[in-house]
């Protein structure tokens, strides 16, 4: 059983990369305020489903709903309160004072949550959403578990064929460019706010939808169960599977949750040091961040462009010596990466050897 | 013969420094327009003010008859007004197709909605940009280079794919800033060629450039600018004989040229 809530946690924190991916890996937005999404999408889910709060607790709402249309609303809110957010901090800040902001948003409504106690019962916080639906299925406590895995793997593989075509769409190829260089994408009549924009809204729908189902998974929901920490954990995750490809993304929450959180338990704490391991834990995700960034800044799998499949009519790789290049001197090697092997002169063995896509090693090497 | 653009009396200035001052000139559509001066005359600043890249402190800017100023760059580009910054701008991570295919501003294709929903649909009709789009990398030699990321092309290249997206845009009025700066003569005989085939296409041009030959040979009427002023305009033919614009511009030898 401790397997099948390790791969339920992971499958939920898949479906969080993939929203978080579509505003970091392909918009290029670096949001800090993720985290506070999942929490709103979890408190929610509880508060219309658990009923009304027996004093000393208090809480709003305090509906009984069910689970299902408690998630939806959830996910309805939080995009509410994404659009607020998103529409101050997406305007005119990019990068760092994005990031600073966005942060500074959902510190103080992480503030508000923990002093104001009718709230959400500030650092108590709610719990008691205890496997809804496993009597009407008629399960057994490990029986609902594993049935709940289920879900969330169906979940997480709708998410994943909507997220995948979006990529490759026309939408996805116009936020990548807006990404790239906003004022070329300007220049070309793209509105860059509003790409951004409902791209944010996006990542934040399954923000909430995550957090919906984090809260059946844990059954209890404070200020302390989410965090930055959490959150940079997922950054991380983003980073190791290949920012911008949906696939690695979620290969890297596996790696990264499984690898590294779930293994480094096994980690011995000296009796003296209980809390040796779980500072090893973080160590052991920063040296991972860095060896990635120094050795493979593109990922696992890296970012797939969509690639014209129809043949190269004029007999391409073009020679050097008729290419209309610049002298040497002038040219761009920046952004150079490890991957010489598809420099210009093999560009035509690779165009040509992708019209069969995932036959060939390139090909299967680049998924 | 109808004005196109029309730039009156644009002021701006960046702190102490008038970048741009009661600069007034108009472009004739379907024709070629050569805006030259030393550096630091403003011309990038009226191109970036006339694209939406920036507010006048005064004066308007008409585009088909309609005021765009205090438009945004992307409704100003909607319009028909296409521009190209000094240096490429290509969108370095995706591929050179990709570049390109973007420059036709199929829009309504672009909804998130309609990706997920009618995917297959607008796979469909891209197509027949596509094949658009493979014509026009191989009018600028980039067909063997369309699954390339752009940020892996030469210098040349990317020149080479900022005109390729021109050429895709469509656009009903081009402003090119400094085509030809960092290219090689070859490239350059290329790059004057293609501002000649867009002007033959019946594109309105308006052009940025260091490069006097081409001008000369190109350009149906300059527009020469020195501190932020207009100091001359007309045909290339009769600066030369213009005291001002030798003496800021063209300087005494221009034989090497």
């Amino acid at each position: 059983m401790y397997w099948v809530s390790v791969v339920t946690e992971a499958g939920i924190f898949a479906i969080l990369a993939l929203g978080l991916d579509v505003i970091w890996g392909w918009a290029g937005d670096f949001d800090l305020a993720f985290y506070g999404y999942l929490a709103l999408g979890s408190y929610l889910t509880f508060v219309l489903t658990i009923g009304k709060p027996t004093p000393p607790v208090e809480y709003i709402l305090g509906y009984h709903l069910p689970v299902v249309l408690a998630i939806a609303l959830a996910m309805v809110a939080v995009v509410g309160l994404a659009a607020v957010i998103g529409a101050i901090a997406l305007r005119n800040l990019r990068e760092i004072y994005f990031a600073v902001t966005t942060l500074g948003a959902v510190s103080a409504l992480y503030l508000l949550v923990e002093n104001y106690t009718p709230l959400f019962d500030g650092y108590n916080g709610v719990y008691g959403l205890i496997n809804p639906g496993q009597t009407a299925l008629n399960l057994t406590y490990n029986g609902y578990r594993i049935f709940f895995l289920g879900v969330v793997l169906v979940l997480l593989l709708a998410a994943y064929l909507i997220v995948q075509r979006l990529s490759r769409s026309p939408f996805g190829r116009m936020l990548r460019s807006v990404r790239e260089d906003e004022r070329a994408a300007a220049a070309y009549g793209r509105q860059v706010f509003s790409a951004k924009y409902r791209a944010y809204l996006f990542g934040a729908a399954l923000a909430g939808l995550t957090g919906g189902l984090f809260a059946i998974f844990i059954s209890a929901f404070n200020p302390s169960a989410w965090t930055p920490q959490e959150l940079l954990v997922i950054y991380a995750a983003i980073l190791v599977g290949g920012r911008g490809n949906p696939r690695g993304v979620i290969l890297g929450v596996f790696v990264v949750y499984i690898g590294f959180i779930e293994l480094t338990r096994y980690l011995p704490s000296p009796a003296s040091r209980p809390d040796f391991g779980p500072a090893m834990r973080q160590i052991l995700i920063g040296l991972m961040i860095i060896l990635m960034l120094r050795f493979r800044p593109e990922g696992l799998f890296r970012e797939r462009p969509g690639l014209d499949r129809s043949p190269i009519v004029n007999g391409a790789p073009i020679p050097a010596s008729q290419r209309p290049a610049a002298p040497p001197g002038l040219r761009s090697d920046e952004g150079a990466t490890r991957e010489g092997g598809a420099s210009e002169g093999g560009m035509g063995r690779w165009a040509g050897g992708r019209r069969r896509a995932g036959k060939t090693e390139r090909a299967g090497k680049r998924e | 013969m109808s004005v196109l653009l029309e730039i009156e009396s644009l002021t701006k200035s960046f702190g102490g420094v008038h970048a741009v001052r009661n600069c007034t000139f108009s472009v004739p559509e379907g024709q070629v327009t050569g805006l030259i001066g030393p550096n630091g005359a403003g011309k990038s600043t009226v191109v970036d003010l006339a694209s939406g890249f920036g507010r006048p402190d005064s004066g308007s800017v008409r585009f088909a008859g309609e005021p765009i100023i205090g438009k945004r760059p992307d409704v100003i580009s909607r319009l028909g007004l296409i521009r190209t910054f000094q240096t490429p701008r290509e969108w370095r991570q995706l591929t050179v197709m990709d570049n390109v295919l973007l420059a036709r501003r199929r829009f309504a294709q672009e909804s998130l909605w309609r990706s997920i929903t009618r995917a297959r649909r607008i796979r469909r009709e891209e197509e027949a940009d596509r094949a658009a789009v493979r014509d026009i990398l191989e009018r600028f030699q980039l067909a063997g280079l369309k699954n390339e990321l752009a940020v892996r092309l030469s210098g040349g290249q990317k020149r080479l794919l900022e005109f390729a997206r021109i050429a895709a845009a469509e656009a009903r009025l081009i402003i090119l800033d400094e085509p030809m700066g960092g290219v090689n003569p070859v490239l350059g005989a290329r790059i004057g060629e293609a501002v000649r085939e867009f002007a033959a296409e019946g594109r309105t041009v308006v052009v940025v450039e260091h490069n006097l030959p081409f001008i000369e040979k190109t350009c149906h009427q300059v527009v020469v600018m020195d501190l932020g002023e207009v100091i001359a305009t007309g045909p290339f033919s009769g600066l030369r004989d213009n005291p001002r614009v030798v003496d800021a511009y063209l300087g005494m030898d221009q034989s090497h040229e």
